[in-house]
């Protein structure tokens, strides 16, 4: 494929937005964006596993399982490599920086459920993306999660839940605030590149 | 009522994984574009679901405490690779609509979830029962859901047109009416007062997830006693 | 700490203004003229619209405060001002259950849910516009009134086509309702005046624009190209009255700046690399969201600082100031050029003219012609053959007979090599390829050496002969036709000379013959 590499940072973080377009990595987007600071650390964490986690994927992938045929060992493969990334930088956080790992809590080894982690390890395959390519890919699609997450955080640290419909309290806004967001960055759809 | 029956209302009413554990959001809000959509997928995590839970429940002797979760995540992804190999070869219309979803089914919070809350506890007839409750009530949130968007966004169901009264608005069958009829099912529930995991005041995660961060707080335990 | 109870963040802390009922009146008033004119000129389906947007927004929200036992907010006049946008936003032939599926969605969604007038994050007409946009594609991009079809001026515009801005500014082209740019202007400038909005928005919003537009729009600071553009696609609509809603608007005046250029930037971006013609609603909404980070920005001098130790941010104030004057400056200067061109090229054409008379003595009139002049664009100014040293053509016309007859063709060559710079003549070939003659336009040669290539007794070595190229002989005591005995002691010069020469010929013989 001979995209740019610029062309891929945009439409995997604006265009195709993982969390608002592609539905990846719901529950975190929802459960952390309630603050921008833990928002930023969130995504931050994200960029570095998703950006390790299609390098690593895309030289097992490469080197590994298309040669011997066993590309249907992908999932697998990608989701064991995902969980000890995870491992790791929760052992690196906890032993350089113990108040981003207390901010972040519980969603450190969520990212390994995350599924845009292990989403755009697939979608790189599919795509047949060299390495700098899914790498690229890695980090765009991370981007685009904490441009998602942070101005959600934004928009939530604004809302005022005490003049919300009781219905809405809670969960629904939040649901609601992503539903308008997803509207504006349809407009990156537009783009052609 | 009979155990295994209770196993099924549970599953497919009480804790309704999806409109009241709120867990996988991901491919509920991602593959509902249509009814038979949300039927495929809801059946494709079914099947995984009771193999996985079995499997699980047999083996929860056998499988070490500390290495509990990778081992769950091969047994899952295992099965999901069947199910994606199965699906390829003999539906592949459905295998394509779904696409990417079918391998996400592995960090589906529903199946890790049940597996680390209930059918690691229990011997597998339960466990069988668990993931066919379950995975009913998951297929029957993401039919009903599928099917109000597929009516809204395109005016059909099951793929059957409808007389037309005004054309339907597309919106629901694209990303942003995923999240519109999630927020209002959920405002429905909230303000029919059914309790669900979005207004439980759960400790961390706000709602999304509950079976997760129980089976991550386990895990955070862990780390402590380490 | 219960979160709930002690709410500690930074300021501001009061978002919206005072948006009492007459502001509200006081926007719609100056919506006035644009909705006369939309139902003037689309009549009354277009008037339908109009009164069914206002109506669903208002019953809406009657109904939505009635069942949420809320005291009814109708009486401030904010969901009749964004049923009257809404509809101004939309194409005039659309059914009447898209202004009222819009309306319901803009207050319900987008205001209600979130808590009511002040509460919302983004702009309920232009959100609803665009819900609308992806759920009726065609309806919501289709400007044919009454079976008569027709593209915007944008969409033209993008198919490179030139426009009537007259037309457009007026509001005569076909576009949504509110589409007068004219009656836009006058109200927004009428809004200002009776204070119901400040400039900072409007102003950073359309220089943002015009900015982008200049340098990545392809066609310079075209003054038409530009006006053409902030006419159409909604761009003065939303920058008066959409972008300006202060509650989806930054409150400084600082960041309200920043958030009307980063809004230019957006829509000029869609507008250049976009697909659709439709953009400047996207771009409005991912400003609203950028809002709660522009707040930030201006950091507010903490109480107890001790002066000096907070610094205050000029940049960019200073940096929005430059952007302006360049962008007047460079407007200026395209218009004087746009104006002063043809005349210009008229004089060109006249000084060359005379030269090219001496080569073509027929003559009576020159001209261009478009194959030939393509043939020298593709050049794309360089050098035309290595053999030929750095010469470079620089235009050809053809001589035009009184008869109407083609009486023969100038080229004109300039060479890089000679002795002391640029030497550029013209040579004149005659219909049957014989080389007239030769002219100088440009010769600063050394006197007495290379200045005597512009003698006669050198030029007339050319005249008359017939053939592909010359060749230069430095001994001198040539025989055959095409050779040319060079300047005694300027053999730089003649060899430059030659070289053009026959750098014409060779032009001539791939494109003219």
């Amino acid at each position: 494929m001979n995209t740019s590499l610029i062309m891929i940072i945009i439409t995997t973080a604006l265009v195709n937005n993982v969390v608002l377009s592609q539905f990846l990595g719901i529950c975190s987007f929802l459960g952390v964006s309630k603050q921008i600071k833990t928002s930023a650390s969130l995504g931050g964490a994200v960029i570095f596993v998703m950006a390790i986690s299609s390098a690593v994927a895309n030289l097992l992938y490469t080197y590994l399982l298309a040669p011997l045929h066993l590309e249907y060992l992908n999932t697998i493969v990608f989701i064991l490599v995902i969980a000890t990334l995870v491992q790791m930088v929760e052992m690196f956080l906890k032993k350089t920086s113990p108040a981003i790992y207390q901010a972040l809590g519980i969603y450190l080894p969520l990212i390994t459920t995350n599924c845009a982690v292990l989403g755009v390890a697939i979608t790189n395959v599919q795509d047949g993306y060299n390495f700098i390519q899914s790498v690229t890919a890695g980090v765009g699609t991370a981007i685009g999660y904490t441009i998602a997450i942070i101005l959600l955080a934004g928009i939530r640290e604004r809302i005022d839940e005490s003049n919300i419909p009781a219905p809405f309290r809670g969960a629904p806004v939040v649901l609601l605030s992503a539903a308008l967001m997803a509207i504006a960055f349809m407009g990156f759809g537009n783009l052609a590149l | 009522m009979n155990r295994y029956m209770e196993r099924i209302y549970n599953g497919v009413i009480k804790e309704n994984p999806t409109i009241i554990l709120m867990l996988g959001m991901c491919p509920t809000l991602a593959v509902t574009t249509s009814a038979i959509n949300g039927l495929g997928m809801g059946l494709s995590t079914l099947a995984v679901l009771i193999f996985s839970n079995m499997i699980i429940s047999m083996m929860r002797n056998i499988i070490p405490d500390q290495v509990r979760l990778p081992a769950y995540i091969v047994i899952v992804a295992s099965l999901v690779t069947v199910v994606d190999l199965i699906m390829q070869a003999y539906v592949p219309g459905l295998y394509s609509s779904l696409g990417i979803y079918i391998p996400l089914i592995v960090v589906n919070c529903i199946i890790l979830g049940r597996a680390e809350a209930y059918a690691n506890k229990v011997s597998p007839d339960l466990a069988i029962m668990d993931g066919i409750g379950m995975g009913l009530g998951f297929t029957i949130s993401l039919t009903v859901i599928g099917l109000v968007r597929e009516f809204l966004g395109s005016a059909t169901l099951f793929g059957k047109a409808l007389p037309e009264l005004c054309k339907p608005i597309a919106i629901f069958v694209k990303a942003p009416g995923a999240f519109l009829v999630m927020a209002v099912l959920v405002a429905v529930l909230n303000a029919a007062h059914i309790k669900t995991a979005a207004n439980k005041k759960v400790e961390g995660c706000d709602g999304c997830c509950a079976s997760c961060s129980k089976m991550c707080n386990s895990d955070a335990k862990e780390e402590t006693k380490a | 700490m219960n979160r709930k109870l002690f709410n500690v963040s930074s300021g501001p802390h009061i978002r919206s203004k005072l948006t009492t009922g007459s502001v509200m009146a006081d926007v719609a008033l100056a919506l006035v003229p644009a909705t006369l004119f939309g139902i003037y000129r689309y009549g009354l389906h277009a008037f339908l619209v109009i009164a069914a947007s206002i109506f669903a927004s208002v019953m809406t929200e009657f109904i939505f405060d009635y069942i949420a036992k809320k005291p009814n907010t109708v009486k401030d006049g904010s969901a009749v001002v964004t049923g009257l946008l809404l509809a101004l936003s939309l194409p005039p032939a659309v059914p009447l259950y898209i202004p009222i599926i819009g309306g319901i969605f803009a207050i319900l969604f987008v205001k209600c849910f979130f808590g009511g007038l002040g509460k919302n994050f983004m702009n309920p007409a232009v959100t609803a516009r665009c819900f609308l946009l992806i759920s009726y594609g065609s309806l919501m991009t289709n400007y044919s009134v009454d079976a008569v079809s027709s593209s915007t001026p944008l969409a033209a515009l993008k198919a490179g086509e030139t426009i009537n801005v007259t037309a457009l500014y007026v509001g005569q082209t076909s576009g949504v309702i509110g589409g007068s740019a004219l009656a836009l202007l006058l109200g927004g400038l009428i809004l200002w005046v009776m204070g119901g909005i400040t400039f900072e928005i409007p102003l950073s919003c359309i220089a943002a624009f015009t900015a982008f537009m200049a340098l990545f729009g392809g066609q310079g600071f075209d003054p038409v190209f530009l006006l053409a553009h902030i006419c159409g696609g909604g761009v003065l609509m939303g920058a008066f009255f959409m972008a300006t809603d202060p509650v989806t608007s930054p409150v400084t005046s600082r960041g309200q700046v920043v958030y009307g250029a980063v809004m230019g930037i957006l829509a000029g971006l869609f507008r250049v690399y976009g697909t659709a013609a439709d953009s400047f609603s996207y771009a409005i909404l991912i400003s609203n969201m950028l809002v709660p980070f522009i707040d930030k920005l201006p950091i507010p001098k903490p109480l107890g600082y001790k002066n000096g130790e907070y610094k205050e941010r000029q940049f960019p104030k200073a940096a929005v100031n430059l952007t302006v004057i360049t962008l007047i400056a460079g407007l200026a200067l395209s218009s004087v050029y746009m104006l002063t061109k043809d005349k210009i090229d008229e004089q060109k054409m006249a000084a060359s003219a005379a030269s090219y008379q001496e080569v073509c003595p027929d003559a009576e009139s020159f001209s261009y012609d478009d194959t030939v002049n393509a043939a020298i664009e593709a050049l794309g100014g360089e050098t035309y053959d290595a053999s030929f040293g750095k010469t470079y053509v620089n235009e050809a016309v053809v001589g035009e007979a009184a008869d109407g007859s083609v009486a023969g063709y100038v080229i004109s060559v300039t060479s890089g090599d000679g002795f002391e710079g640029n030497i550029t003549l013209a040579v004149g070939i005659s219909p049957d390829g014989t080389v007239n003659g030769i002219s100088f336009t440009e010769l600063n040669e050394t006197a007495g050496m290379g200045m005597l290539c512009g003698e006669d007794a050198f030029k007339s070595q050319f005249s008359g002969v017939q053939t592909d190229a010359f060749t230069l002989n430095k001994a001198g005591g040539s025989t055959a036709d095409n050779e040319i005995d060079s300047v005694s002691g300027a053999s730089t010069s003649s060899g430059a000379v030659v070289n053009a020469v026959n750098t014409a010929l060779a032009f001539y013989a791939a494109n003219m013959k």
